[in-house]
């Protein structure tokens, strides 16, 4: 059985981090197995790296579809219960019925949108985890998971890519 | 003046565009976090007068209201609506702001927006707090206040859809929800850096409020891609927040009220307060707290008087256009109306209402020396406020004066109204002095991610500012 080791390196700029995940490809790691941090948002192809699949739309999306059918609820079903004439207008007109259901279907889809970045991103997460607060002072993380075996060379070349710092990582609380 | 000054234009450069001048993330990081701790004794002073302000307000003077009924304040007939609802229309023009700089300078990728946005964002929620309390405070008996939501009562009589006040209450809650989830996803990696640097009970509050945000690619793609949803999303839904505030005057047949363009007009006045608001805001930010001179410049007030001069003019044709149908149409009471505003007892309100918005706004801020000026923005911005204030003055009770039946004219005498209006303005300006000793008002990263997309570069003889877009 190989023993997985994680290791935390860290970049002043860009490219050096752009290089060294390319140089860790070479070196047999997979792309799964590196995570960037960073305290501005990199794009994935700034780094070469594949694009993050995230759910936010399509919960967005139904979050928008349940909205758009309480509206419909309270719009067209909600009058029937209890029928009223209101200014001579029918029991659910459907002037009326865009508004409410235009506000719920926006409220559905935003807050599902919101709330699928808690979901995608796990949040809120306070347990210990792989961090360098370096990070939010402009540095570049590189996480890599890689065999116990693979370690020293893996050190070896990321320093001589720049890397100001390679180290074990150590979950922290944060 | 400042091309004599600087025989180096990339100096020149420098010292006019914050995204042409750089600086160490950390070293921005630590001038964010300085300017929320450095505290003088005056900012306390202030503070605590603003909670003496608000506590009478929003405190003694509701709990009497409350006790003693609606009678403390100056509504009677024919004027029901009085200030409480002047004040919420105003209050939710007050908080498009936000929503305008945020959502659409971001969707038009207007570089200038990034050091303010969170400034802006912030008045949309503390505004629509104080539209909150308004609404509250007409409606007297506050402890009902849970009849508007929709569900059945016992009888499966469920709230009436038909009205533009039940509109209100989905559209409000739509706006006050989405505008507050809009300013804290951005907020996110500013809470995470702010908790990188604090100790103690900061450490605990920032740490909370980061939710373990460490930066990572996922994390990053997730806030980006939400982000881009609620910045397309939340216009349409501002936009319908104050179209359905004037529908609740529009549907009426009343002269002055029953007016088609009315959603439009009232979109319009909102953004015309709101940015006036914003300016007032980052002039007093720059102007009182550390380090928010390299932030926030002349450029950034520059770009906003501008805007402040487009939304006048678009103030200025929406009103004529309203008039001037009105006007036409020569409905004996709509005529009668016109000429309460006019010459009426309040017509000077009416005249200072066209001074306010239009008249001071065209004459300063088509210089562009003027309008870079932070002081005279402040000024102009808080005439249009007051203006803004009038013009809803004049739409609510003023215009209810004047109804089909004469024998029930009477201008409108507010009362306990004054005081709880000036709590609102207390309690605002305290939130908003004590989120910016709690909340990064600058957005540290997208300023950053700003500075690294923007460059300076040749074309011949001349140097050119350039953007790369990164996205």
């Amino acid at each position: 059985m190989t023993i997985e080791k994680s290791l935390l390196a860290v970049f002043s700029d860009l490219e050096p981090a752009a290089d060294a995940i390319e140089q860790l490809r070479h070196l047999g790691v997979h792309d799964d197995c590196m995570n960037v941090i960073s305290g501005v948002p990199v794009t994935e192809a700034m780094l070469g790296r594949p694009n993050q699949w995230t759910n936010v739309p399509r919960l967005a999306m139904g979050g928008a579809i349940l909205g758009f059918i309480a509206g419909l609820f309270l719009a067209f079903s909600s009058p029937t219960s209890y029928e009223i004439q209101v200014g001579g207008q029918g029991f659910a007109p459907v002037p009326v019925a865009i508004v409410v259901v235009f506000e719920l279907t926006m409220l559905g889809m935003l807050l599902s949108t919101f709330l699928g970045v808690f979901l995608d991103s796990y949040f809120p997460n306070y347990r210990p985890m792989h961090y360098v607060p370096e990070v939010s002072d402009g540095k570049i993380a590189v996480l890599i998971e890689c065999p116990q075996a693979d370690e020293q060379k893996i050190t070896d070349a990321l320093k001589k890519l720049g890397a100001e710092s390679v180290q074990m990582a150590e979950a922290q609380h944060l | 003046m400042s091309d004599k000054k600087h025989h180096n234009p990339e100096e020149h450069f420098r010292e006019q565009h914050l995204m042409l001048d750089p600086m160490p993330r950390g070293q921005m990081n630590d001038m964010v976090m300085e300017s929320m701790h450095t505290t003088s004794w005056k900012f306390w002073v202030v503070a605590a007068i603003l909670a003496v302000i608000s506590f009478i307000g929003l405190g003694v003077d509701w709990y009497r209201l409350i006790m003693e009924g609606q009678g403390l304040a100056g509504v009677m007939r024919p004027d029901y609506w009085g200030i409480f609802l002047v004040n919420t229309v105003f209050w939710i023009g007050i908080s498009h702001a936000g929503t305008f700089i945020s959502a659409i300078l971001r969707v038009f990728k207007a570089e200038f927006r990034r050091p303010f946005t969170r400034a802006a964002e912030l008045m949309t929620t503390f505004g629509l707090v104080q539209a909150g309390f308004s609404i509250f405070m007409h409606m007297g008996r506050v402890w009902l206040s849970y009849w508007l939501m929709p569900y059945p009562n016992q009888r499966q009589l469920w709230p009436n859809f038909h009205s533009p006040l039940s509109w209100d209450l989905l559209a409000i809650t739509t706006y006050l929800l989405s505008s507050t989830m809009y300013l804290f996803l951005p907020l996110i990696p500013d809470m995470a850096m702010a908790r990188d640097r604090s100790t103690g009970w900061r450490k605990t509050f920032y740490k909370v409020l980061a939710l373990g945000f460490r930066g990572t690619e996922g994390e990053w793609a997730h806030l980006r891609t939400a982000m881009n949803i609620f910045a397309f999303a939340i216009i349409p839904v501002m936009f319908s927040v104050h179209t359905i505030v004037s529908w609740d005057f529009a549907m009426a047949t009343r002269p002055g009220w029953s007016s088609t363009i009315f959603g439009p007009y009232f979109v319009i006045g909102a953004l015309h307060s709101g940015m006036g608001a914003v300016v007032m805001v980052l002039a007093v930010v720059r102007g009182t707290m550390k380090h928010m001179k390299y932030f926030i410049r002349p450029e950034h007030f520059e770009g906003i008087a501008r805007l402040m001069l487009i939304i006048s003019m678009a103030w200025a044709y929406f009103f004529f256009n309203d008039y001037i149908v009105q006007w036409y149409g020569g409905d004996k009471w709509t005529k009668t109306l016109l000429h309460w505003h006019e010459a009426g007892p309040m017509g000077w309100m009416w005249f200072a209402m066209l001074i306010f918005n239009i008249a001071i706004p065209w004459s300063i801020l088509w210089n562009k020396k003027w309008r870079s000026t932070p002081w005279l923005l402040f000024i102009v911005g808080l005439l249009i406020n007051v203006g803004m204030w009038f013009e809803r003055y004049i739409i609510v009770p003023i215009s209810v004066t004047i109804n089909r039946m004469p024998f029930t004219w009477r201008l409108y005498q507010p009362g306990i109204e004054v005081p709880m209006g000036i709590g609102t303005v207390a309690f605002f300006i305290l939130l908003y002095m004590l989120a910016s000793r709690l909340v990064p008002l600058i957005p540290v990263w997208e300023v950053q991610e700003g500075q690294m997309a923007h460059s300076l570069t040749k074309f011949g003889r001349e140097t050119v500012m350039t953007v790369s877009e990164l996205e």
